[in-house]
């Protein structure tokens, strides 16, 4: 039989009362001033123990018991397992720093390998045909704003067009897309894969390839995002980090969370960077099939280089970047020249 | 209710936070841990773990709160929000005119969801023994949230901080301990000034920020490799000029909405200094970017402590306060819509 001291509330009035816990055979006795209940000790609910905030003892009838000495409590009502294992971990600064250690690596894990293969996985289940409205809004918006029509003849255009065709049919299983060109002296030498499989051209880049190849090569690095379905995935993998973030900062106040987001933005350019460099692998692979040589990639990665120095001077660092470095991505082109 | 002993002179209780930053870091990483593992299902558990911790160490005249929520109620109102998040996010960029349903539906749903999470949030906290209740009807959340949102709309914003004052009382004057009812009455035109002067403050901040971020930059023009300075320079003034003043508001609204509380035989009286939260709130976010988010445990209990510390109950009368005989149930899907879609009630 042992004794503790508590605070005891009737749940009716907010009065504490300074009573003894006395826990006997399967009995629960509270003694105080004018108080002397029994209670079933099957009937009554310890809350389980956080840290040493007060211990909650709660009664049949709704009255509670707030008790300060944890460890006695623990002695006398035995926890579950996973309660005792929780707070052994929750109790000792080495567990917290292993805790800490784990996280970080499930952190890692989560978001460089489960978030990307679980958005992979689904992206490939959901049709192309849903990104359809979205892509021609998008086209329009860009149309507005950014584009106006090509000015290339259309000879010219029907060529490429013919072998870009060509091309595709080289990989098998590609879903829909289709090339369109636009002139755009503010966006200048570009090509970019819009939603539901829409590769727009700029006559800039066209003008500043100096062989058909060279268009193709980008092309080829165009239809990787679309065969690799990067737009859906884009927003999959963006929903999927926005819900890990609000989940691991959950409880700050805004000023504060809005300093917390700024890794999204980190994840978002790096996931960005991972699908430029799918779309390589893949762009470089389809040069290969359809027998166009793939140092054109090297080449006409080169000369976009040297224009978009030449509009903008500096750069953003490596970590901040949408696209990886040019370097890194010739020698990958300049490798499957060499095989 | 009842009445005790009737006291001679006013009793001011002051609540006290008795844990530690150490102690919460170690209870949040475990149970960050948890939740990572089991993919967020844990995090039900995990959030009422925390609450426990930090409604425990809360004390007011000697002893603690309580939370005691169900976490399966948490988990069901989580899976709910998460759904309504993901269709939200995916559906609203797939079919960019879907947002406006979105939004309507939101707005027709937001007075609920504020009401419902108010109510579950009281009805699972208590203070010797005493659960506190929340009664305000979705029908004048509706009036206070979407009517004055519209009036403000339709001012241009002139009218934003009435809708502030007449939010903090709808929170407020609802929200009971047992039966005993809070009242609120705040002082509309004492708002208007405070966002005045906070506006002056804004565009008195701005303009030497904004002359320091360009200095900075026609200073490095030169330099090629600064350049993404030039981008962050500016943007770091504005967030700073932002974090000044939305520190200066909380601090001050905080106040005057305490000031104008009271129960039975109790008021409220709140001495929140701006200059010091303006202070804590900036070496929150320098602390948690340098730490990539490892010291907000220890950024919670800061700024709740100092909040709590200027916080006081002045007893008029000892009153003994007693249980409201009905309530039911609440589910918790309104409390984890709202907190998923950042509904910032801001008590």
């Amino acid at each position: 039989m042992s004794i503790l001291r508590a605070r005891y509330f009737d749940s009716q009035r907010s009065i504490g009362h300074d009573v003894s816990v006395i826990l006997g055979s399967g009995a629960l006795k509270l003694v105080g001033r004018d108080i002397d209940l029994h209670f079933d000790s099957r009937q009554v609910r310890v809350a389980p123990r956080v840290a040493d905030a007060p211990r909650w003892i709660y009664l049949p009838g709704g009255g509670a018991c707030a008790l300060e000495d944890n460890d006695a409590v623990d002695a006398l009502a035995r926890e579950g397992r996973f309660a005792r294992f929780l707070h052994r971990l929750e109790s000792r600064p080495a567990y917290a720093a292993l805790a800490l250690a784990l996280v970080v690596a499930a952190l890692w894990v989560l978001i460089d390998r489960g978030v990307p293969a679980a958005a992979e996985q689904v992206a490939l289940r959901i049709p192309p045909a849903t990104e359809s409205v979205l892509g021609r809004e998008t086209l329009a918006a860009l149309d507005r704003y950014w584009m106006k029509p090509s000015t290339l003849p259309a000879m010219r255009r029907a060529a490429l067009s013919a072998r870009f065709h060509l091309m595709a049919e080289a990989a098998r299983d590609l879903p829909p897309h289709r090339l369109v060109f636009r002139s755009s002296p503010r966006i200048g030498p570009n090509a970019f894969a819009l939603p539901a499989g829409t590769i727009v051209i700029t006559d800039q880049l066209v003008a500043l390839a100096h062989s058909d190849s060279e268009v193709l090569a980008v092309l080829a690095h165009e239809l990787g995002h679309v065969a690799h379905r990067h737009v859906m995935r884009r927003l999959l993998q963006g929903s999927a980090t926005a819900l890990i973030i609000a989940g691991v900062t959950g409880d700050i106040t805004s000023t504060t969370s809005l300093a917390a987001s700024a890794p999204v933005l980190l994840l978002q350019a790096k996931y960005s960077r991972d699908y430029e460099r799918e779309a390589d692998r893949y762009g470089i692979g389809l040069l290969r099939k359809a027998h166009i040589p793939p140092r054109s990639f090297a080449l006409i990665l080169e000369r976009l280089q040297a224009a978009a120095t030449a509009r903008h001077r500096g750069g953003v660092p490596g970590f901040l970047a949408s696209h990886p470095s040019t370097e890194e991505r010739e020698a990958l082109a300049r490798e499957a020249a060499t095989h | 209710m009842a009445e005790g002993e009737s006291a001679s002179s006013e009793r001011t209780l002051r609540p006290e936070f008795t844990g530690s930053g150490a102690e919460y870091f170690r209870v949040w990483v475990v149970n960050l841990l948890f939740s990572l593992l089991t993919l967020g299902i844990y995090s039900a558990w995990a959030k009422v773990r925390k609450k426990k911790y930090l409604y425990g160490c809360t004390r007011l005249d000697g002893d603690s709160f309580d939370y005691f929520a169900r976490p399966e109620a948490i988990l069901k109102g989580r899976i709910v929000a998460v759904l309504a998040f993901a269709a939200y996010a995916l559906v609203g960029e797939l079919y960019p005119e879907s947002r406006f349903a979105f939004w309507g539906a939101a707005a027709i749903a937001a007075p609920w969801v504020i009401v419902r999470s108010l109510i579950f949030n009281a009805r699972n906290s208590a203070w010797r023994g005493l659960r506190f209740h929340f009664n305000g009807t979705p029908g004048e959340a509706a009036r206070v949230f979407l009517g004055l949102l519209a009036v403000t709309a339709v001012t241009l914003g002139l009218a934003y901080p009435w809708f502030v004052a007449r939010s903090k009382r709808f929170v407020l004057e609802h929200h009971a301990l047992g039966s005993s009812r809070f009242g609120c009455e705040l002082s509309t035109p004492a708002f208007f000034w405070l966002y005045l002067r906070a506006l002056l403050m804004q565009i008195g901040l701005l303009l030497p920020a904004g002359a320091l971020a360009f200095l900075g930059v026609w200073a490095l023009r030169s330099h090629e490799s600064l350049s993404v300075l030039a981008i962050a320079l500016p943007a770091l003034a504005v967030y700073a000029v932002y974090a000044v003043v939305y520190g200066y508001l909380q601090a001050r609204t905080a106040n005057l909405m305490w000031n104008g509380s009271y129960g039975p035989g109790l008021r409220f009286s709140s001495t929140i200094e701006a200059k010091k939260l303006i202070r804590i709130y900036f070496g929150n976010i320098v602390a948690v970017i340098f730490s990539a988010g490892l010291l907000i445990p220890w950024a919670v209990v800061r700024t709740l402590k100092y909040r709590l510390s200027c916080l006081a109950v002045v007893l008029e009368q000892e009153v003994v306060h007693e249980a409201d005989p009905g309530f039911a149930r609440v589910g918790a899907t309104g409390q984890e819509l709202g907190d998923f879609f950042n509904l910032d009630l801001g008590l």
